[in-house]
């Protein structure tokens, strides 16, 4: 397939390809997401039971707590973080989190472009998300 | 955003990581938010504190910014942790004690002064006009609306962030143009006790979104719009309240507060159906020094009754200069707690199930946070049943 280019802001630089996990609902990462083993625990969440870690998290913005920021860095420290955060809106708590974890990080991207399980390559440093393979049914 | 030759140094320093982050965060929220500078700030508060409400999570985090030589630049002050050094300290578990322990040593070692308090401005009054960087929401509203100090609403992070470099981005309530109220409120009753108070904050919080308002209505005491200040920040993003009269000016939104409100939003808050407390709490927000002198009067010569526990909250420097309040209060079988609050301590391991209190804010998150009921009324009343069971 041709690739395809999404363009977004620049909220922490980066470059690296990998895997989407695509939500279109919020995350709160205090409470939301376990920082021991990366799996999404909020019960009512769409992504439930599933891990971040090395994906390209895309989901719509954060919301809660703002000691959310300090569980994105320990899931970096732990090595469980996202490879890249793509977001629609950036919100507060998820941009300082990506910036104390150094977690690539870009926003103002449509996330209903990219469907769980393409491979997307995300260049932070202008801002892009490029789609270069659709997940195969 | 325009940055100083110093400030786009930092930004670029390869050596200086902790300086470096703090910068960043600072740049990339005032981006986010279309701040154009950084502005100086006269002090910061930071939340976040207790070991209860944070979990292992920031710890890391703390220790690797204090590692890395972290310094604060201005005033900064904490808010309360999860325990006091005298009486909760000897009921907690030793691994939580010494968790507690290493987030404080932490936050000492970047010049953090332990002052563990949501009432900062009774440690120091922030001048009029001040710009600062305060995160806990109560004191955040308190500041902007009662004591005209400017802070916009931080994060713990974003708070530390700025005291380690002296600045915030310059935006929101930063700027005068955005002081302005922008929603009428007529409260048409006549409010008779700090909880109307708080019962008005909780209600007007989840109206308001983010809107300032003008409210008509209010008193001048500072105790009652200190548990306004709270609740309205409880339930809402609102970071300031005008207090005053409203004038004609009717293009803007006008919310009508009747006394029907504030009694159906009490009812709400009363959870525990009028059954016995297990704790009575005074001192959310913690307590002043007028309040401290209010309780004393109203506990002397009297006794707590067997199986309820009376804890007052204040930070230390309130404790310090209020001490034969405290002696009358301890006297009495109270337990004057410095640095802590229920809302921030561990009250469940304890057994504390039911929660009476003269804040709005305690009550709204007892269930949540202390799983527990709550009964809502008062200062008076709440000594009354302590009292008297």
């Amino acid at each position: 397939m041709k690739p395809v280019t999404l363009k977004g802001r620049v909220i922490v630089e980066g470059h690296c390809q990998a895997e989407a996990l695509v939500s279109l609902k919020p995350i709160s990462f205090l409470g939301g997401v376990d920082p021991a083993d990366g799996k999404i625990i909020e019960k009512k969440h769409d992504l439930c039971g599933m891990c971040i870690k090395d994906k390209i998290l895309c989901f719509p913005h954060g919301h809660g707590s703002t000691v959310g920021s300090y569980v994105l860095y320990s899931l970096a420290k732990n090595g469980l973080a996202p490879k890249a955060i793509v977001n629609q809106t950036a919100d507060p708590v998820v941009v300082v989190g990506a910036i104390i974890a150094n977690v690539p990080m870009i926003d103002q991207i449509d996330i209903k472009k990219i469907k769980t399980g393409d491979t997307v390559e995300v260049d932070a440093c202008k801002g892009l998300a490029k789609i270069l393979k659709r997940k195969e049914n | 955003m325009q940055l100083t030759r110093e400030e786009e140094r930092i930004l670029s320093d390869e050596q200086g990581w902790a300086n470096r982050t703090c910068m960043k965060i600072l740049v990339r929220l005032g981006e986010l938010f279309g701040a154009e500078k950084l502005i100086p700030i006269t002090s910061a508060h930071v939340s976040g504190i207790s070991y209860k409400t944070l979990g292992d999570a920031p710890i890391e985090y703390l220790r690797a910014l204090a590692d890395a030589n972290a310094k604060v630049k201005v005033k900064t002050t904490l808010n309360p942790q999860s325990l006091d050094p005298d009486y909760l300290i000897r009921k907690i578990p030793i691994e939580l004690r010494n968790k507690q322990l290493d987030i404080l040593k932490q936050f000492d070692k970047m010049g953090l002064t332990e002052s563990l308090t949501c009432t900062p401005y009774y440690l120091g009054k922030p001048r009029r006009g001040s710009h600062m960087a305060w995160a806990e929401s109560s004191a955040v509203v308190y500041a902007n609306s009662v004591l005209g100090a400017w802070t916009n609403r931080e994060g713990g992070p974003s708070a530390l962030a700025a005291a380690i470099i002296g600045k915030t981005p310059d935006y929101g309530i930063h700027k005068p143009e955005n002081r302005q109220p922008n929603c009428l409120v007529n409260v048409k009753t006549e409010l008779r006790s700090e909880t109307e108070y708080g019962a008005l904050g909780i209600h007007l919080g989840k109206l308001l979104r983010d809107k300032i308002p003008l409210i008509q209505g209010l008193q001048k005491d500072s105790d009652q719009l200190k548990q306004l200040s709270a609740a309205i920040a409880t339930t809402g993003m609102t970071n300031m309240f005008k207090a005053g009269s409203i004038t004609e000016r009717k293009e803007t939104e006008r919310i009508e507060i009747e006394s029907s409100d504030l009694k159906r939003t009490i009812e709400e808050l009363n959870t525990a159906s009028g059954r016995k407390p297990d704790l009575v709490f005074i001192g959310c927000p913690h307590c002043s020094h007028a309040e401290m002198k209010k309780i004393a009067r109203l506990v002397k010569g009297k006794k707590v009754k067997r199986g309820i526990e009376l804890w007052v909250c204040a930070s230390c420097h309130v404790r310090d200069t209020a001490k034969d309040a405290v002696k009358q209060i301890e006297k009495s079988g109270g337990h004057v707690l410095a640095g802590v609050c229920t809302v921030v301590s561990w009250t469940e391991k304890l057994g504390i199930k039911t929660i009476m209190t003269n804040s709005a804010k305690t009550a709204y998150y007892a269930s949540t946070l202390s799983k527990a009921d709550a009964t809502l009324k008062p200062m008076e009343e709440c000594l009354k049943t302590a009292l008297q069971g």
